[in-house]
């Protein structure tokens, strides 16, 4: 089976949609051709397109971006619909992550997903929607399914087996396994004060507005 | 003022619209505009301000000063089409990188103590009933995450209509 993954992350380090295609490649890779392409800006060449075109299956994987899909993604999913592939019966999945906790505010870009699928003819197969995104690289060592992971973990394996088999099954909105609260707490003290203070700022500039 | 956010073509806008004299910041595609690259930039480096300088890394202050923000867009699968997309993937400069629960979601705070009201007017020759569930649901949660208190989404079959309708409503 061919498989394309679009990963529309646009991050130069080691992105949240990394960490989760790279344990999502190590579940569907056995028998299986996996093409994998980074989409930084709306660049896509005409091999990218083919590729796409001689797919059985397409994955997508992005952040959330202002509670939908981000505009760099947008151009190539009207790109793709241009193409017309629709001869074809490829399967898409898609693996969306956001920066809020609550996996369900990824519900909105999971439906233009579906919509732009439905426009190019293709086939739905299931959404994975990840809560608090930016909290996967701090947990890198711990296994997926374990801990903190266990219900990211449990959502891909699950898409993992449907896309084996290229079955649809239902849209999975998961948070993780971690109260909200501390997350919250952590997100300020862990995450935006030390970056801020890498940067030569103090906490108090954080909140600067300009006139 | 008024702010407004759309996807028209140069000629189109200028033969339909004359706001030169009104108080109104016209945010239009003057083709330089760049994705946002996910690097929080707007939050942890400079504060209130995108790193990224292509004419558009204003768009968190421009908010702060709006009272309506109207928004013309073609509907691309039930949101936005890419320009219009990309000037609100460039704007959460507006916001504050931390959280705060509301109706028991996460959503960032607020940087500025305005809110603007938001008219969305979108275009498109066959948008579906499911595409526009989708872009009543988008602005709904647009709406909660920018903290706009009173919004309107109306969709338009032609470009015609839709102009007629917001030269009515702000001229």
């Amino acid at each position: 089976m061919e498989i394309t993954i679009i990963n529309g992350s646009p991050k130069r380090d080691k992105s949240t949609s990394d960490l989760l295609m790279e344990y999502l490649i190590s579940q569907i890779n056995d028998n299986n051709e996996i093409e994998l392409h980074n989409i930084k800006n709306d660049t896509f060449t005409e091999r990218q397109f083919e590729k796409v075109q001689n797919s059985d299956v397409l994955i997508f994987a992005f952040p959330l971006y202002v509670d939908s899909v981000p505009s760099h993604v947008l151009k190539l999913l009207i790109e793709l619909e241009k193409r017309n592939f629709a001869t074809k019966n490829i399967v898409v999945y898609c693996v969306i992550n956001n920066g809020f906790f609550e996996g369900h505010q990824n519900r909105i870009a999971i439906t233009q997903m579906k919509n732009w699928c439905r426009s190019c003819g293709f086939i739905w197969g299931q959404a994975v929607g990840i809560g608090a995104g930016e909290m996967l690289p701090f947990l890198k060592d711990i296994p997926m399914g374990h801990g903190p992971n266990k219900n990211i973990g449990s959502a891909l394996k699950c898409l993992s087996k449907n896309i084996l088999s290229k079955s649809a099954g239902q849209d999975i909105l998961v948070s993780p396994n971690w109260p909200r609260l501390l997350w919250k707490i952590q997100s300020s003290f862990s995450v935006w004060y030390p970056r801020a203070k890498s940067n030569g700022l103090t906490r108090k500039e954080l909140y600067r507005r300009i006139q | 003022m008024n702010v407004m956010i759309h996807d028209l073509e140069r000629d189109i806008f200028h033969s339909t619209f004359s706001f030169e004299s009104e108080d109104v910041q016209i945010i239009s595609d003057e083709g330089s505009i760049k994705n946002c690259i996910g690097c929080f930039g707007c939050w942890i480096k400079t504060p209130g301000e995108c790193v990224l300088k292509d004419g558009y890394e204003n768009m968190g202050r421009i908010l702060s000063q709006a009272d309506n923000v109207i928004v013309i867009s073609r509907c691309c699968y039930g949101g936005y089409s890419p320009f219009v997309k990309n000037v609100f993937d460039r704007s959460i400069s507006y916001l504050l990188p931390f959280f705060k629960i509301k109706r028991n979601e996460t959503h960032h705070r607020q940087r500025y103590q305005n809110t603007f009201r938001l008219s969305v007017y979108f275009y498109g020759e066959k948008i579906s009933e499911q595409e526009m569930e989708t872009a009543r649901n988008l602005i709904k949660a647009n709406s909660i995450n920018f903290h706009v208190p009173e919004y309107a989404v109306s969709f338009f079959g032609s470009l015609s209509q839709l102009c007629e309708e917001v030269k009515m409503q702000w001229k």
